[in-house]
């Protein structure tokens, strides 16, 4: 019974890499629908350059009217740090959720590549904490406190500009740049996020993101 | 678009490599800035004591030295961070005074390279009254780490 299910398994991983990989007809000329489901590489390659820092999102977008694809990202941020007077951990969720406007225009109608700008609203839910906080005080004695933890919000607006290449039917690949406004900067003025899930570290009003993604298009209509 | 991987890797590596280290370029004690005060007439000037010696008085500890025999119209007192009060004794001219602050604090981070420093809020009541500080004035209730833009946190009047 294992031996089938096995077998039916790899059959099926087959039949999956073939229609993935089914080069496009020169005859098709209908546009497939579908929602579209994407991972961001570019995580992986920030986990490499600050191994503090950990992170994963995913997102979802589908063409609901011609070049308009309504846009829904979430994701997972975590850092870790140790400063000398002080460590600092934040870790929390995040989503943003948007619209993508397609400035290429195609003749072929089954081509979907895309260059889009588009707008985000952000929102996330983290927690951060210092630990080990270290005052000296040559006057009164050094002052020390074990933690300081608060449960934060932050909102965040977003200009996103990208593009999508279609590598193979319904597989994507793309980037995207992208300028953040933080709305509530001043969310705790006692600790200043170190990070900001979603948005981005250091404090800062403004930051700049990229993400490097990969997407697979579930082809549901062709019209 | 598979080409642009090892670059877009490069790019963003090299981006962190050139990060700026934050250096530290602020204390982080808490001062209290005081200046000191004449009224003759109703005639507000600005004063300086000679020979003022300051103490501070920390709970079950030995008092400290904070001014031994100096000359100034002005001076910064640091507040305790332990307790909800800081006291200090004034000695000057064979007078001598005692200094109560009541005040509630808070850390707060300074910046990531800094630390932590206190926030203080005072009390508007003063304690003192051994005949060398006759009156006081609140100018600024909240005390922390930067001077800047502060004039005084508040007037004595000798």
């Amino acid at each position: 019974m294992k031996h089938i299910s096995g077998s039916i398994s790899k059959a099926a991983l087959v039949l999956l890499i073939l229609a993935l990989w089914r080069p496009a007809s020169a005859q098709d000329t209908l546009r497939t629908y579908g929602p579209r489901f994407g991972i961001d590489l570019a995580r992986f390659a920030f986990i490499l350059a600050d191994p503090s820092e950990l992170g994963a999102e995913m997102s979802v977008d589908f063409e609901v009217l011609k070049n308009l694809y309504p846009v829904i990202e979430l994701g997972y941020n975590s850092i870790s740090e140790s400063e000398d007077l002080f460590n600092y951990a934040a870790s929390g969720i995040y989503g943003r959720f948007g619209a993508d406007y397609n400035l290429i225009s195609l003749k072929d109608r089954s081509q979907h590549h895309t260059f889009t700008f588009g707008a985000r609203y952000g929102i996330s839910a983290f927690t951060h904490r210092a630990e080990d906080i270290y005052i000296q005080n040559p006057y009164w004695g050094d002052y020390v406190l074990n933690a300081y933890e608060k449960d934060l919000q932050g909102h965040w607006v977003e200009l996103v500009a990208g593009v999508k290449a279609e590598l193979v039917p319904n597989l994507f690949m793309g980037w995207s740049l992208r300028y953040k406004f933080l709305l509530n900067p001043d969310m705790d003025p006692q600790l200043l996020p170190q990070l900001v899930t979603g948005f981005g570290t250091r404090g800062q009003d403004t930051s700049f993101g990229i993400s490097y993604s990969i997407f697979y298009r579930i082809p549901l209509i062709k019209k | 678009m598979m080409k642009l991987s090892p670059f877009f890797l490069a790019l963003m590596i090299l981006a962190w490599s050139c990060a700026p280290e934050e250096l530290c370029e602020e204390d982080s004690i808490s001062e209290l800035v005081v200046s000191f005060k004449t009224e003759t007439s109703g005639l507000l000037s600005d004063t300086t004591i000679s020979g003022l010696t300051i103490y501070g008085i920390r709970e079950g500890q030995p008092t400290w030295l904070l001014y031994d025999s100096v000359t100034f119209a002005e001076i910064l007192l640091p507040l305790d961070p332990h307790h909800d009060a800081s006291n200090f004794v004034f000695q000057a001219n064979g007078k001598t005074d005692t200094l109560g602050l009541m005040h509630k604090s808070e850390i707060y981070l300074i910046s990531y390279a800094c630390g932590f420093g206190h926030q203080f809020t005072l009390d508007p009541e003063m304690q003192y009254g051994e005949g060398m500080i006759l009156k006081d004035s609140l100018i600024n209730s909240i005390v922390n780490t930067t001077l800047e833009d502060i004039e005084a946190h508040i007037w004595l009047y000798f």
